[in-house]
């Protein structure tokens, strides 16, 4: 079971039959899932929004979608060819399996299920999805640490964070995004924080003491740089211990990052942290929100049956004050 | 010439503690990497206190530290960390370096000035 009361992942629901509305909003319910949904029945409408969503947990199509039969098929190539990381989970209306359909279609799908059989679809939504525990306390102080990193690089904005999701995709948001290695005995990984050049360079423009000059992309580079190693240190002070006997010998895996479609992969098809913080400045409420995406990529290693929390630890030193020596 | 060098590979950070520094009326260099802390160091008599940050490309602050007393011979300037670091067993290997003391980030201007007030005082 995943602990869905925390975390929750963002579904594009390409079934528009009118009849199973209900049907989707309790599954979407039931497993915490935020549906998001085209105004149109068509291929195009579809693919816009999968172009604009670059943070989702998989896609719940209908075989009939747009009702037109076979179009859910013919989608289902398109979004596969374009996002193969996703899962779809598709909707037929009489037989749970693949039969009838082409034999170089059916690897399409993670599931096939029916609205009269709903258990194959809740497995496969815990085993695609939500196969992976990221432990509450993990999730509450990454937040609190991210928070008041952010908050310490821009002092003059408010900063709010969404619930954290969990997601499939592999697509990079924005056109700048750092990366960081997370090490310790219980898990191995990236860091990565990702924003929209222009929107985040515009905010640092307006910090205090930067009227003077025209802010540029290197200085866009080392605020999220710093931001990046003010979380790695409150991430290693609290989380990591002191791991022995790790190093040398530790393995790795290449990560593969596709500038045209930029796209990024570490070798491990597991659901990604997500979290989304949102930075307005304070004296200017008028303005739309930056949007920060912060996601953690596990890929190495991930126990959390050996996740412990050392705040007691941190807390024994405030930021910013000196210790003597 | 300078009264403190302030040594990090972030140039937000060089930036904010250096025009904090400036602001507070102490005369301030920079550097953005252990290597061209000691070059700055050794090029300008007049430091008295570093104030560093431990991770760093080419060379980090613990090993800058331990030059500095080492290789430079050099036991009169004051060091102070100022990094997300909070490990015991950094702390003690900067102990043994003659480190002075040690700040976790992020960077709190007052408490520096207090700081610096205190060693020098």
């Amino acid at each position: 079971m995943n602990n869905k009361n925390t975390l929750i992942s963002k579904i594009l629901v390409l079934d528009d039959g009118a009849v199973h509305l209900e049907s989707q909003k309790a599954i979407c319910e039931e497993w915490h899932l935020l549906g998001i949904k085209p105004q149109q029945g068509d291929i195009e409408a579809a693919m816009a929004i999968l172009k604009s969503n670059v943070d989702l947990g998989g896609i719940m199509l209908y075989e009939n979608y747009g009702n037109k039969t076979g179009m859910g098929l013919k989608l289902a190539r398109e979004i596969h060819n374009f996002r193969p990381e996703l899962p779809i989970f598709l909707r037929r209306d009489s037989v749970a399996d693949v039969s009838g359909l082409d034999k170089k279609d059916a690897p399409m799908f993670r599931c096939v299920y029916t609205l009269n059989d709903l258990q194959v679809l809740r497995a496969t939504l815990d085993d695609s999805i939500f196969n992976r525990i990221y432990p509450n306390d993990l999730v509450r102080g990454i937040t609190e640490m991210t928070s008041a990193a952010l908050q310490a690089l821009f002092r003059n904005c408010d900063i709010d964070v969404e619930t954290p999701y969990l997601v499939k995709d592999s697509i990079i948001y924005g056109e700048v995004f750092t990366m960081i290695a997370i090490e310790s005995n219980w898990c191995r990984g990236y860091m990565m924080l990702q924003a929209e050049e222009d929107s985040v360079l515009n905010l640092i423009s307006h910090r205090a003491g930067h009227e003077s000059r025209i802010m540029t992309f290197r200085d866009l580079n080392n605020v999220l740089g710093e931001a990046t190693n003010m979380v790695w240190g409150s991430f290693k002070n609290r989380y990591a211990g002191h791991a022995n006997g790790h190093g040398l010998m530790q393995s790795q895996v290449p990560i593969v990052i596709n500038h045209q479609h930029r796209y990024i992969s570490f070798g491990s098809e597991d659901s990604q942290l997500c979290l989304k913080y949102s930075l307005r400045e304070s004296n200017n409420v008028q303005t739309e929100p930056v949007s920060i995406y912060q996601r953690f990529v596990f890929n190495l290693n991930w126990s959390p049956d050996e996740f412990k929390d050392n705040a007691t630890m941190e807390s024994l030193l405030e930021a910013g004050e000196l210790e003597f020596f | 010439m300078a009264q403190i060098l302030v040594v990090d590979d972030s140039g937000t950070v060089r930036d904010e503690v250096c025009n904090f520094l400036r602001a507070n009326g102490l005369a301030v260099a920079s550097a953005m990497d252990g290597k061209d802390g000691l070059v700055k160091l050794k090029a300008d008599s007049s430091i008295k206190l570093i104030i560093s940050d431990v991770n760093m490309p080419n060379m980090d602050g613990l090993t800058m530290a331990e030059k500095i007393r080492t290789e430079l011979n050099n036991s009169a300037v004051n060091i102070i960390m100022l990094t997300t670091e909070n490990s015991p067993s950094m702390k003690e290997r900067g102990k043994a370096a003659g480190i002075k003391g040690w700040i976790v980030k992020p960077f709190n201007g007052p408490a520096v000035i207090s700081s610096i007030k205190k060693l020098s005082g």
